[in-house]
């Protein structure tokens, strides 16, 4: 029987941090991942508080904080708190040559596939908006079979954003000649330009298109890989800047965040364990002595010391709806949840009110550990992060790897 | 100002029906729909093709019509009809005493019914519970209310008939008792206009009430509202009915992918009364449990409502009471001419309620031409030189349900409009397999004004991820072919998702709710569609 310091749960950008701030503390780690958490899906743009209650925009990251509810996983934690775990995610990012820009005192507004700006904190370089803010014409440029990435409407609503408008917009297309009768994907392009070939070919295409000088906005295409390499090759041969948008999935940004924090983490002697499904626990005397997986093959059972629940809410089955329930399926922890279904969603998808159903979730302490409905701590060596918890709409407030880094980081600082 | 010889109210089967069959016999006819074509109860039901079985016992004249009208749709409207045939199951829970005078009703009227033991039927629909106690064929079939609608119009259109969606009744213009014309408002543009005309005829279906009262007449329609479910699982082949007397959740329709059960049935104040609930949700898994056990492991797509136009000269019969045979209200013996209601009926038999009251309008009009509408198909088949064609551009699989959704003349341009843009034979919406240039075309269409518009022509936005990925690319597409309608694009995005929204709240738990946390993330989180335009700290 090999027994770690920590077992995390869930792979996504909670789990993750979580690690790394465990082993960053000398802990022994295991990390169970059943799939490659959200970061492919919904992006490696760090968000910390965009949108306050009634749909007002915080001022800024840090300002958000501060005015946030006290059910939200933000007062839990605390800010010197988050502060220090935005601190140790720029490390990482810097220290994997893979550096982000931004800070908590500043909000980024980003630009977006849809020709609309969102409110983020913390962005890959290949996101930098300084140079297109300067700009006095941006040229707008798509892939043709790309079906995801619609430039034409991105100049068109760009031009409805007042300090944008004054801009004058040129959309280009490209042939990467990808699609061979198939549909093509923002990571096929991407990983095309991962290729010297894709690159140079890439580079000819572009040159006839785009003059030296431009600001080009682009969809997330500038290699799977987590470092600058692409961004700055394409950018010296075309003397341009290119600016990456938020987009649909699958999300490069994120895949590239993930494939930089695996590599950080294995560095770190991190175990990870892929295709894990943690399906049950044995819990004795208030304590969680281990977990037990359902892979593949056979039932297999992780001892520790300590345990961090990081699997996702309900995306990542760490937490179960029914009709008027929600159920935690590892540790059966409450979760507490209107029994008239009704209650659960505004009528509106879209207002000025965040989603009561996405802040269900987990309650916790201020070390993360879970809580009843009185107050009581429940298990003293499990600690939750990431969606499982209660208090926040991560759509809404435009805050989701940001809670994400904050409780990760909390929970291993606990442990 | 226009001018026609025959108004039509209503866009949904009963109106096209009638709009193709005055067409057809040389009349020159405008139809007018409040909404989008199908918006109605033609497409908020379970798609049933009724043999009459289940009329049979209460309503023995319905139950004939349905048979014979179930016979003429499935050669006219081949392409709107799958053949699935039904089951008429009785399970533990019913009266064994109405499954004999069940059988005897159906004889009487002619509705074939072919017993088979439990074995047999637990065979072809493994998914039935074990625990049923009889079961019976019957010619039942599936029917695609959309689609059906649409066919009938593209038909309409080739006789000269012509349609105004968005478009509601003002007032009902008339002169010395006699019809002159109809005021009507473009409800998209506020635009008021007449048109001059010499008959109205009202297939308002749950709105025909308010018709009527536009000229002071009343017809007394009571709005009955029905809930229904879409499972992503076609669970069953054949259409399961329970064999007991007609009551909620006892339908079970196959649809594609997709089965449908079905209905509540509550009487309701307004017709457009149409948002489901969770209660009403549960209530019909609860029942539908006795024909199938699994029920809660089946995937939801989504809940729907609609409302029956159940109409009675009794003001005080409501809900299963009250007649669903149709009846034609000629207002002439209300006091004004050239005014006729039909009111009633189901979806089965809006052919043959059509052809009455066309009959009778053609009577007053003195027009001799015979209905063909029982005889004549509503769309040319697909010449199998065209499937051909199809078969180079379309995924295998997409080129059958594309050809059956557009008919022959749609393909024609579809396959054209790739021809000329190959990266357009792409999938914008995977779940149901359909290309962006099939959105495009869709989208050009006369009647279309969003996203909506289009998804009810094409299904796009219909499956598994109820428009979690195809709502961006529709609206990107249809965008960047200049066909946005003149809207800001926030603003399609926005009505295209709260309109999935609608049936998705009323199941948001399972893996539904998992669907839910990725479609907020993409929009809301990522697009931030919901964000104002803002330029604070830019």
């Amino acid at each position: 029987m090999r027994e770690y310091d920590i077992v995390v749960i869930g792979g996504g950008l909670a789990g993750l941090m979580a690690a790394a701030a465990a082993t960053k503390r000398g802990k022994k780690v295991t990390l169970l991942s059943l799939g490659s958490g959200t970061l492919t899906i919904g992006g490696g743009i760090v968000d910390v508080m965009g949108y306050l209650e009634g749909g007002i925009p915080a001022a800024t990251p840090s300002a958000g904080l501060l005015q946030v509810g006290a059910g939200h996983p933000y007062k839990k934690i605390g800010r010197p708190a988050i502060e220090e775990s935005i601190r140790f995610f720029k490390e990482i990012c810097e220290q994997e040559g893979y550096s982000y820009i931004g800070n908590l005192d500043k909000t980024q507004w980003i630009p977006t596939a849809a020709g609309t700006l969102k409110p983020t904190c913390l962005v890959p370089r290949t996101m930098d908006t300084t140079e297109l803010k300067k700009a006095d014409k941006v040229t707008v440029l798509g892939f043709d079979a790309l079906k995801d990435f619609y430039p034409s409407l991105i100049a068109k609503n760009f031009k409805k954003i007042p300090a944008f408008a004054q801009k004058e917009y040129e959309v280009v297309m490209i042939d990467p000649k990808l699609s061979e009768g198939r549909d093509v994907t923002a990571l096929d392009v991407a990983r095309w330009l991962d290729t010297e070939e894709g690159l140079a070919s890439c580079i000819e295409k572009m040159r006839n298109v785009i003059d030296s000088g431009s600001v080009v906005i682009i969809p997330p295409i500038l290699g799977t890989r987590p470092n600058y390499a692409v961004k700055e090759k394409l950018e010296k041969a075309l003397g341009c800047h290119f600016v990456e948008t938020a987009s649909v999935p699958p999300s490069i940004t994120g895949l590239r965040l993930r494939t930089m924090l695996v590599r950080y983490l294995k560095k770190n002697g991190v175990r990870i364990v892929e295709q894990a499904i943690v399906a049950k626990s044995i819990v004795e005397d208030g304590k969680c002595v281990a977990v037990i997986t359902e892979g593949v093959d056979r039932e297999r059972t992780y001892y520790a010391k300590s345990f961090i629940l990081a699997n996702g809410g309900f995306y990542g089955g760490g937490l179960l709806a029914e009709p008027g329930k929600v159920i935690e399926p590892i540790f059966n922890l409450p979760v507490e949840a209107p029994t008239d279904h009704e209650l659960w969603a505004n009528y509106s998808l879209f207002s000025s009110e965040a989603q009561p159903f996405a802040k269900l979730g987990l309650d916790v302490d201020e070390k993360m550990r879970p809580l009843d409905a009185n107050g009581k701590v429940l298990l003293n060596n499990v600690f939750v992060a990431g969606r499982n918890l209660r208090g926040y709409d991560f759509s809404f407030e435009k805050s989701g790897n940001g809670v994400a880094i904050a409780s990760g980081y909390q929970a291993a600082m606990s442990v | 100002m226009q001018k026609t010889t025959v108004v039509v109210i209503g866009g949904g089967a009963t109106g096209v029906g009638i709009l193709r069959d005055l067409c057809m016999r040389g009349v020159d006819a405008i139809l007018l729909e409040q909404q989008d074509l199908a918006y109605g109860t033609s497409s908020r039901y379970h798609g049933l093709l009724h043999s009459g079985g289940r009329y049979a016992v209460k309503d023995a004249e319905a139950g004939k019509e349905c048979i014979e009208e179930n016979t003429i749709l499935r050669k006219i409207g081949r392409h709107c009809v799958e053949q699935t045939e039904g089951f008429f199951a009785r399970t533990h829970l019913d009266d064994e005493a109405f499954e004999g005078k069940w059988v005897e009703a159906c004889a009487k009227v002619g509705i074939p019914t072919i017993p088979i033991s439990v074995e047999e039927a637990l065979r072809l629909e493994p998914n039935l519970s074990p625990k049923i106690k009889s079961v019976y064929r019957v010619p039942d079939a599936a029917i695609d209310g959309f689609r059906m609608v649409w066919q009938n119009v593209a038909s309409a259109r080739k006789y000269g008939g012509r349609v105004l969606t968005y478009t509601t009744v003002a007032g009902i213009e008339h002169s010395n008792n006699q019809v002159v014309g109809i005021k009507v408002r473009n409800t998209l543009t506020g635009e008021v206009s007449n048109i001059a005309c010499d008959f109205i005829v009202s297939a308002a279906g749950s709105w025909a009430g308010e018709i009527a009262a536009l000229a002071g007449i009343n017809v007394n329609v009571q709005p009955d509202r029905g809930t229904l479910i879409a499972f992503n699982h076609r669970i069953t082949s054949r259409i399961v009915n329970r064999l007991r007397p007609a009551s909620d959740g006892d339908i079970f329709v196959p649809h594609g992918s997709i089965t449908i059960l079905g209905t509540t049935s509550a009487s309701v104040n307004k017709p457009d009364d149409t948002v489901p609930n969770a209660k009403e949700v549960v209530e019909l898994l609860n029942i539908g449990e006795a024909l199938f056990e699994d029920i809660r492991s089946y995937r939801m797509l989504r809940a729907f409502a609609g409302t029956r136009p159940l109409y009675s000269a009794d003001p005080n019969a409501t809900g299963r009471g009250a007649s669903r045979g149709f009846v034609t209200l000629d207002h002439a013996h209300d006091g004004l001419k050239g005014f006729v209601s039909v009111v009633g009926g189901k979806f089965t038999t809006y052919r043959l309620m059509a052809e009455k009251v066309t009959d009778l309008v053609c009577g007053y009009l003195n027009v001799k031409t015979p209905c063909r509408t029982a005889v004549e198909n509503l769309v040319e088949d697909t010449s199998p030189a065209l499937m051909a064609k199809a078969r180079l551009y379309f995924p295998a699989y997409g080129a059958e349900l594309a050809a059956s959704r557009l008919g022959s003349e749609g393909l024609e341009k579809v396959i054209a409009r790739i021809q000329e843009k190959p990266e357009k034979r792409q999938l914008l919406c995977e779940c149901e397999n359909v290309t962006m240039a099939e959105v495009e075309e869709a989208a050009a269409d006369s009647t279309s004004y969003m996203i909506s518009d289009v998804r009810r022509k094409t299904r796009m936005g219909m499956g598994t991820c109820q428009g979690a990925f195809c709502t961006f690319r529709s609206v990107g597409a249809v965008d960047a072919n200049g066909l946005s309608w003149g809207k800001d694009t926030n603003v399609l995005f926005k009505e295209f998702l709260q309109g999935r929204w609608k049936g998705i709240r009323p199941i948001l738990w399972g893996n539904v709710m998992r669907e839910m946390e990725l479609t907020r993330g993409i929009y809301e989180g990522t697009l931030n569609i919901n964000g104002a335009i803002d330029n604070e700290g830019i």
